[in-house]
């Protein structure tokens, strides 16, 4: 089940938004497997846009998207949340947790609605990864009663526990204070290298640019490749 | 397929009735929750909407008792008439109206009947096919009691074997029903009439001395003090049913001479077909003689027209609850729409969303279609108790099976209804939910 | 009263190929049922215990909310009782139904079907005397 890392491939991409307002254009772009690339740019010129695409959130106009040997470009939806379900995992920018849900309920989410062969192992990996995050021994307490790094910590193990191959991540550190960002960054980078996973992470925040194997910036729904980081 | 059905037992047929009914419900679930574990994220969605929640299920609950408790009802008043009209097979009376001689003779509602006159009277006692006949004189009472003129004969017809004491032998005897606050050895001063209107001390200085107690019939009659009905005669002043030549024993064989009437007469043939054929007999110009069974039927088939009208009326009022509830459900979607973009977001699958809004609505319904019904049984139950207090006809309210049948089609219907706003919040759109 | 009951519907049970077959026979008048002199008919004693469908009138109840009708061969306003003297005239049909059933005019006429039921049985509630019954009946509008 645990996916490998996986080349991402771009190329005439084109997103519209309502009105015909183009949001995104991305001519090509190509991400090697295993490595950590952070998204960066003035807010509203398409960072989220180019994440969510790249998850399989938006349906594009036009073009490929590529990882590994599947474009999920033409996929209709329920492909593309079977893939997403498979081969992702997705860190928010608010530390999105169900409140009344304990925290391996929680980390352990995607047993709710896997294959009844995937359950055990997906709930072993949630424990394994919030013991790695430190958060063992929590119980059933429910969520809420988390402080925000620790349910942004508990939302890692969640994006860690289907062991996907690709982690995605819109602007995680962004509602932490400065030493649950640091760690969190540090964690998200640790982690997806280790077991050689893709990280695509939209932030501007430079903990994580410090970090990164490479830059993207995006303006006006355009990239401009940065110096490596 | 049809004969198959029918032979089987009824309570085989009511399960399968049951069974098909919920069948619609059973399929979708099991086709909607198929692969879903929706049960943790089920329950934290009720502890998270607990109140809402609450006064949903409480409004399908209060719909739904609406409906049981007019079926138990109806089903309990229909025994409960029917049971206390059980000794009456035949009443014949003079000439008037069914209903009226019906309820004045086997409910001992007070009315005004003409009177039978000896002579008819004495042909009916004389009839071959007549196995037991017992005049019937209402009239007066004592304190809320009526006091009903008749034979010993009647007596323990009513009450097949008294519960104490013995069969009244003299005038001024009286046998006392079951829930009457008099006990053997206990005098009463009978009042001329019913009610307000009763004059006391109309009948002099006479006393009845209570002598029997009957068993408990579960009819109006456990309120009545029953003495001989040649009492009931002589303290209005009139002859005593019996000729110069009496022995004093009190009882049939009355003297048709002097015999002052009675409002009524219970028959009893020694057969069904006599039974049947002493009605025929009887129905003439001076004479009208009817099963209080059939004239029952009757009142029960209206009551039924009614009561169906009625369950019209509640069925469609559960549902525009239910509609009403499904629409709260809806704006409440709206309210939780972010945490099911989250999970579209992690890669749940849409069917999954929708198993999960599905499951929520069918547990509010389930929940207050199973508390309705339970509601709607203690609420036959306390009107039960207070028709049971008003005429001392014993309702009894129970959980039968066209409250359950009921309850059934409406969890299938409503929860085939709900797969509405449940298909409605998969189709939200998921990136702008998830912003919030 | 419970034990008969339990007899009747398991004989019920077991009997339903013969209730299949009757299905398919026409519906019997009630004459069929007995012979000139009064007892019973050769066809009534090859049905008993087996289902069948008769045809009649439902005679006014003597009791309601009940299981027990009368089914006579002509409607009860000609009156079937005053023609004749016979304790049990050979036009009626004790009728037990299966579930309490619903009042129809006594000028309607209805298919009665149920099992038969021969010799004489005194009713423990209303203490009448049948001869003939259809026992674990149900009736339809003919």
């Amino acid at each position: 089940m645990t996916g490998h890392a996986q080349k991402l491939e771009v190329s005439s991409l084109t997103v519209t938004g309502d009105g015909g307002r183009r949001l995104l254009c991305v001519d090509s772009l190509t991400i090697a497997a295993g490595s950590a690339v952070v998204v960066r740019g003035p807010s509203g010129a398409g960072k989220s846009t180019f994440l969510y695409a790249l998850a399989g959130m938006i349906a594009p106009e036009t073009g490929q998207i590529r990882w590994g040997e599947t474009d999920i470009a033409p996929l209709p939806e329920p492909a593309r949340a079977a893939f997403r379900r498979r081969n992702m995992g997705f860190v928010f920018q608010e530390h999105l947790v169900f409140e009344e849900l304990s925290a391996p309920e929680n980390a352990a989410i995607a047993a709710l609605y896997s294959g009844r062969a995937d359950r055990g192992r997906i709930r072993d990996r949630a424990a394994a990864e919030l013991a790695r995050l430190g958060l063992d021994g929590v119980g059933t307490r429910r969520s809420d009663t988390f402080s925000g790094g620790e349910r942004q910590r508990i939302a890692v193990a969640r994006a860690l526990a289907g062991g996907p191959g690709i982690i995605l991540a819109d602007e995680p550190t962004a509602s932490l204070d400065r030493d649950n960002a640091d760690r969190l960054a540090r964690d998200l980078v640790t982690l997806a290298r280790t077991e050689g996973r893709t990280l695509i992470a939209v932030s501007h925040d430079p903990a994580l640019h410090e970090r990164a194997d490479r830059l993207i910036d995006i303006v006006d729904g355009r990239l401009l490749e940065a110096a490596d980081g | 397929m049809d004969e198959i059905y029918h032979a089987l037992p009824n309570w085989a047929q009511d399960v399968l009735v049951t069974l098909g009914l919920l069948t619609p419900l059973l399929v979708v679930g099991l086709i909607v929750l198929r692969g879903f574990h929706v049960g943790p994220l089920l329950l934290g969605l009720l502890r998270r909407q607990v109140w809402i929640s609450a006064v949903f299920t409480a409004l399908i609950a209060v719909s739904v008792a609406l409906g049981t408790g007019l079926i138990a009802q109806e089903r309990g008043l229909r025994q409960g008439t029917a049971r206390a009209a059980d000794k009456f097979d035949l009443v014949i009376a003079a000439p008037g109206s069914e209903i009226t001689a019906m309820l004045a003779a086997v409910y001992l509602q007070p009315s005004d009947l003409p009177l039978l006159d000896g002579a008819t009277y004495a042909e009916i006692a004389a009839h071959p096919r007549v196995s037991l006949v017992a005049p019937l004189g209402f009239g007066d009472s004592w304190r809320d009691a009526p006091v009903v003129g008749t034979t010993a004969g009647f007596v323990d017809h009513l009450s097949e074997g008294l519960a104490a004491g013995r069969p009244f032998t003299a005038e001024d005897e009286a046998i006392a029903g079951a829930r009457v606050a008099l006990e053997i050895g206990d005098s009463f001063a009978p009042a001329h009439g019913v009610g307000d209107a009763a004059e006391h001390g109309a009948h002099g200085d006479f006393a009845y001395r209570v002598v029997g107690k009957m068993p408990m019939t579960g009819s109006p009659w456990d309120r009545a003090l029953m003495v001989p009905i040649e009492s009931v005669w002589s303290v209005h002043g009139l002859a005593n049913g019996h000729g110069p030549d009496w022995d004093g024993d009190i009882g049939p064989p009355f003297s048709p001479a002097h015999f002052p009437g009675t409002p009524a007469a219970l028959v009893r043939a020694e057969s069904l077909g006599a039974t049947y054929s002493l009605q025929a007999e009887f129905s003439t110009a001076q004479t009208m003689a009817f099963f209080p069974g059939s004239v029952l039927a009757r009142l029960h088939a209206l009551m039924g027209d009614i009561r169906q009208v009625m369950s019209v009326l509640a069925v469609i009022t559960q549902v525009l609850v239910t509609a009403g509830v499904l629409a709260g459900l809806m704006m409440l979607t709206r309210l939780l729409a972010r945490r099911l973009a989250l999970l579209r977001a992690l890669g749940a699958p849409r069917r999954f969303v929708f198993a999960l809004t599905w499951s929520y609505a069918a547990t509010l319904i389930l929940t207050g279609a199973a508390i309705g019904l339970l509601l709607g049984i203690a609420a036959s139950f306390a009107i039960a108790a207070a028709i049971t207090a008003r005429t001392d006809i014993v309702v009894a309210a129970t959980l039968g099976w066209p409250e359950i049948h009921l309850v059934a089609g409406f969890v299938s219907l409503t929860g085939l209804l709900a797969l509405l706003p449940a298909y409605l919040t998969m189709t939200r759109p998921v990136i702008t939910d998830l912003r919030g | 009263m419970h034990r008969r009951r339990f007899l009747t519907l398991t004989t019920g049970l077991l009997g339903a190929p013969s209730v299949l077959r009757a299905a398919e026979d026409d519906t019997l008048k009630l004459r069929a049922l007995y012979a000139k002199d009064g007892g019973f008919s050769d066809l009534a004693r090859d049905l008993e215990g087996k289902g069948l469908t008769v045809e009649g009138y439902m005679a006014p109840p003597l009791k309601a909310d009940s299981t027990f009708f009368v089914l006579t061969k002509i409607p009860m306003s000609v009156c079937p009782f005053c023609e004749t003297e016979a304790e049990w005239p050979d036009d009626i049909l004790a009728v037990y139904t299966r579930r309490v059933y619903k009042v129809a005019p006594f000028n309607r006429r209805i298919n009665v079907s149920g099992t038969l039921s021969l010799g004489s049985y005194r009713d423990p509630d209303t203490g009448f005397l049948s001869l003939v019954r259809i026992e674990q009946a149900r009736y339809s509008y003919a």
